[in-house]
């Protein structure tokens, strides 16, 4: 049902400081329940990639076991499915927990491994976003009609919230997402893809850069749209529009 | 093996938004002087101004806010981008509610910053640029400490003022902790080419730093 794709570009700045890109993304398919993670880890601490690689890989596939086990947990995909929520929830709390652990056999602190979130739940019945900082998600419908969730960030200044924050359950947004129909798209990024690929008005994805990609992914083998993905995130007019990490992962219905 | 997808549009949609409000006298005394005709005409010359320049036409965000007529305060219009902004008409008459004026631009500030807010788009300090000529004719104490609370937690940077002798400088001054600045001979086009240039300036600085505006001295009189 489901065709993956993701890329990630580490940003000028980070090549400038020689450092590695912060982004990561996992995304995990059974069945035809798709459960995809994108964190951007904060530049500011030194460990923000191994926060960003262990929460998207661990948190894909704690969701996905869970949902497996229990299909009962995507049944009912109403506004009030509280249950699932319930899921993402406490499978956050569980990944947050063991990179606690992860820290405290490393002895830094949880916040040197400060990341945001942007991860989405989607079965044939519907499903969620889930969210803590910047970032996008979006899933356009075969008629262009848009869900999204937003990026959260503090006023003015370049702050957002991370999943390693002390409060990040004031700052855990859920969204309830429809049924996927045929030709629908689902795109995570982190905050250096966005200014590029979502329109001005914050509403969906700017079409002329999504219609291009969708068109020549549905057709690309997955190791060469990966590879012209990444290409895309690396060009030089990327770059300049944004000196940050960048990750696009899109997520096609057969 | 280099695989490149063809024809994508790589445009920056991110432009953060640089909001203006213009609260304007349009109490009865500004008819004096062709006073309302200079303003008028000065407003047309930010509009202009500001679609010069592609950023600041992108990036400036305006709203008008109009005192005056019965003891009135009137939003001409809703929020437009710069590129998008045609000045209102204004016309001269009745009294002089600064307070009232004052309280619906801070009211539209924060409204505004909690629109853009939800739909994502990051914005920089809003700047309320307030213009009178004359006395205030209503409570506008409680109002003028409310402005400057605002300015010292960066919610608002506030300009205050004055047109002509008449203009009561001391009230205006309470409405920013930068005091009032006089209009030096009713130079109503130096003054909006000077608050367009800062519109640009604004829109091209780095989040979270703080703007160094242009000297005023283009249309601004020195302190007697």
């Amino acid at each position: 049902m489901w065709r993956v794709f993701s890329a990630s570009a580490t940003g000028k700045r980070n090549l400038e400081q020689g450092a590695a890109g912060q982004d990561a993304s996992h995304c995990v398919v059974t069945d035809d329940v798709l459960v995809a993670i994108v964190c951007d880890g904060a530049g500011s601490v030194r460990e923000g990639r191994t926060g960003s690689d262990f929460i998207a890989r661990a948190l894909a596939e704690q969701l996905s076991s869970t949902l497996h086990a229990d299909r009962n947990l995507l049944e009912v995909q109403t506004e009030g499915n509280a249950r699932l929520e319930a899921t993402i929830h406490s499978a956050i709390e569980a990944v947050r927990t063991r990179l606690a652990d992860l820290a405290a056999s490393r002895q830094v602190a949880l916040h040197d491994f400060s990341c945001t979130l942007v991860g989405c739940v989607a079965s044939p019945g519907g499903g969620r976003f889930f969210q803590i900082g910047d970032g996008f998600a979006i899933q356009q419908g075969a008629a262009g009609d848009s869900v999204l969730s937003r990026p959260e960030n503090g006023e003015y200044a370049d702050e957002t919230y991370f999943l390693t924050d002390e409060n990040w359950k004031g700052h855990l947004r859920l969204t309830p997402l429809p049924a996927p129909e045929r030709g629908c798209v689902i795109g995570l990024m982190s905050d250096g893809t966005a200014p590029f690929a979502v329109n001005r008005a914050r509403s969906g994805f700017f079409r002329p850069f999504i219609d291009p990609i969708a068109a020549f992914l549905r057709e690309a083998t997955a190791p060469n749209g990966n590879e012209a993905l990444r290409n895309l995130l690396e060009s030089p007019r990327a770059c300049e529009i944004s000196p940050d990490d960048k990750t696009l992962l899109l997520a096609f219905v057969l | 093996m280099n695989t490149i997808i063809p024809d994508v549009a790589l445009i920056d949609n991110s432009d953060e938004r640089a909001p203006l409000v213009l609260v304007l006298d349009c109490s009865g005394s500004m008819q004096e002087e062709n006073k309302i005709q200079l303003l008028n005409e000065g407003l047309k010359t930010l509009a202009a101004d500001l679609k010069v320049d592609p950023i600041a036409a992108r990036c400036g965000r305006v709203l008008v806010i109009s005192f005056g007529g019965d003891g009135n305060v009137e939003i001409m219009g809703d929020w437009t981008d710069a590129m998008d902004f045609t000045p209102p008409e204004l016309l001269a008459g009745g009294l002089t509610p600064l307070g009232a004026a004052m309280r619906c631009a801070l009211d539209e500030v924060e409204s505004q910053k909690s629109e853009m807010r939800t739909a994502g788009v990051a914005y920089k300090r809003p700047i309320i640029m307030l213009l009178s000529d004359g006395e205030s004719t209503d409570d506008w104490r409680q109002v003028a400490a409310e402005c400057k609370n605002a300015e010292t937690a960066h919610k608002v940077n506030i300009m205050a003022i004055g047109i002509g002798d008449q203009a009561n400088k001391e009230t205006l001054g309470h409405f920013s902790n930068k005091g009032a600045l006089s209009l030096s001979e009713l130079k109503f086009k130096e003054l909006f080419i000077w608050l367009s240039r800062s519109i640009r300036a604004v829109s091209r600085a780095p989040s979270g730093g703080t703007v160094q505006l242009n000297p005023v001295d283009s249309w601004a009189q020195l302190s007697t």
